[in-house]
């Protein structure tokens, strides 16, 4: 295990971890319901951390990708209804992103949002064709880190850390009314949605196999896992306690996601500012090459094409042409005018519908011995992951009547 | 039983208009002028980029106006209290800006616990 590399591995997952929903909801949380939602971020955090070590662990060992298995597992039939809805979750998700960081530009230089929505596309584009995947990942990721000013912007805030810490303890607040009970519930739902995002493993296993990995890089993949996701989710519980502190008391129920910024602005001024801004920045960029490659890697595995960028753009065509055409369509999306925070509402709500279709099949191919040998889930691991299955299937089932009856979280 | 589901239909109709069904938009506006309150806040006090400010502005009354376009009882209080907000100047005093706050705050908690 080379120490710099898996520090950057660590850096990359730390500085990716963000992205627009979990920027968006972990203010509104903080700013509705104080500290009393981050013990979901632990929770879900917990539960990211499980099943990315078993797609890194599925990936090292069975050398294959967890589309490409899914199809194996699950059959042709369940297998295209998980591919049809992944592809939906994750196109609306890619959408939310673009739409995002062009706003995020928006604010940095004032560029006009659409304007911005199309340069950003095809520099990102661009970056993936000339960039080797594993540079991709790091120039993002790394990149992202100036996500950190939050952290920092908290400690400046002086928060009552004890109250924070007692935010890590499972809750449910006194004395909510009907309303904001159910209100609390989405958003707790919203929350396990945009940390265990679908695409997050898709990008994740693919990646494991596009960098070569082997028995040699499991410890790797526990500790990037681990450590990455959370220290990763760190950021988000800062941007959280942030607002609990600073928005909550003024009245503000941060509407757009640029508000999110002002966190660092208020202890360091204009540079708070700008580095909270280029942190947002990058971490959606991030995001939106996750979510469009994720939704490239599920298509080609799919379907048994050539995939990966290790390979020459020309070497792998129907995969070029697909993640090249996936981001045209999400740019499309963000065209029609359609609000980046109705985009980021879907996306949340899609993904939880696709996550025990995305799990179930990791869950039992890394249970099993014919793929994995002795690296099969040891006892910890199948009882975390068979105990967030069911989380994960029970706020899929909640969450549809929770959005409408909340009208999306917004009371 | 057809008469229940038009009865119920007709009530869910009822429902959906009214300071009740206002009150997601009230919400909203609240939010919008305390954020806009604390965006001119800082920037008197030199910590924001005038483009950041320029681009908040402009998002912000967006999304005001949207809200107010929102409202069923357009004429009640509260939609007078948005329309006066979205009178002011974009760089009009927090303290004007969250004296509406306070307004839509108190009219949103007695909706909400009518």
């Amino acid at each position: 295990m080379n120490p710099l590399e898996l520090t950057l591995g660590i850096m990359t997952a730390v500085g990716g971890f963000v992205d627009i929903s979990e920027l968006v909801f972990a203010a509104k949380a903080g700013s509705q319901f104080g500290y009393a939602l981050i013990w979901v971020f632990g929770f879900s955090t917990v539960g990211i951390m499980v099943f990315s070590e078993m797609s890194g662990r599925v990936a090292a060992i069975a050398k294959q990708p967890v589309f490409n298995l899914m199809r194996h597992r699950l059959g042709l039939k369940l297998g295209l209804v998980t591919l049809a809805a992944s592809i939906i979750s994750n196109l609306i998700t890619c959408a939310a992103e673009i739409g995002g960081v062009s706003l995020i530009a928006n604010y940095l230089a004032g560029v006009p949002y659409l304007l911005a929505a199309v340069v950003l596309t095809a520099l990102i584009i661009l970056s993936i064709w000339v960039l080797p995947f594993k540079w991709i990942e790091r120039v993002y990721g790394l990149l992202g880190l100036f996500m950190i000013t939050f952290a920092a912007a908290l400690v400046a805030i002086h928060p009552p850390w004890n109250r924070i810490a007692g935010g890590l303890t499972p809750q449910v607040p006194h004395g909510l009314s009907t309303k904001e009970m159910l209100t609390f519930a989405y958003f707790g739902v919203a929350i396990v949605s945009a940390v265990l995002f679908p695409y997050e493993v898709y990008f994740y296993s693919s990646g494991a196999i596009e960098e070569g990995w082997s028995r040699k890089d499991l410890l790797t993949n526990r500790v990037t896992s681990i450590a990455g996701m959370g220290l990763g989710s760190l950021l988000a519980i800062s941007i959280l306690a942030s607002s609990a502190q600073l928005f909550g008391p003024a009245n503000v129920d941060p509407a757009v996601p640029g508000s999110a910024a002002l966190q660092a602005a208020i202890p360091f001024g204009r540079w708070g500012l700008i580095c909270a801004l280029l942190g947002m920045f990058f971490a959606v960029a991030g995001a939106a090459v996750e979510t469009c490659m994720a939704n490239a890697y599920s298509i080609a595995q799919f379907f048994g094409w050539a995939w990966g960028r290790h390979k020459k753009p020309w070497e792998a065509p129907r995969f070029t042409i697909t993640w090249i055409l996936l981001f045209v369509i999400a740019l499309a999306i963000v065209i029609t005018g359609v609000d980046v925070m109705t985009l980021v509402d879907l996306a949340i709500l899609f993904s939880i519908l696709v996550l025990p279709l995305t799990y179930l099949p990791l869950l039992l191919l890394s249970g099993d011995r014919h793929y994995m040998g002795g690296q099969v889930n040891g006892r910890l691991a199948k009882t975390l992951g068979w105990v967030y299955f069911a989380i994960i299937v029970a706020a899929a089932l909640a969450a549809i009547p929770l959005y409408l009856l909340t009208s999306g979280g917004n009371g | 039983m057809w008469r229940s589901s038009l009865l119920l239909a007709l009530l869910l109709a009822a429902c959906s208009k009214g300071p009740q069904a206002d009150l997601s938009a009230i919400k909203e506006a609240r939010s919008l002028a305390a954020e806009w309150a604390l965006v001119n806040e800082q920037a008197t006090q030199g910590k924001l980029t005038a483009t950041y400010v320029d681009t908040m502005h402009q998002t912000l009354r967006e999304q005001l106006e949207t809200a107010s376009a929102a409202l069923t009882v357009p004429d009640a209080p509260y939609g007078q209290e948005i329309r006066a907000i979205l009178k002011q100047p974009d760089n009009s005093a927090p303290a004007a800006l969250r004296v509406h706050v306070a307004r839509l705050k108190q009219m949103e908690d007695q909706l909400e616990s009518a």
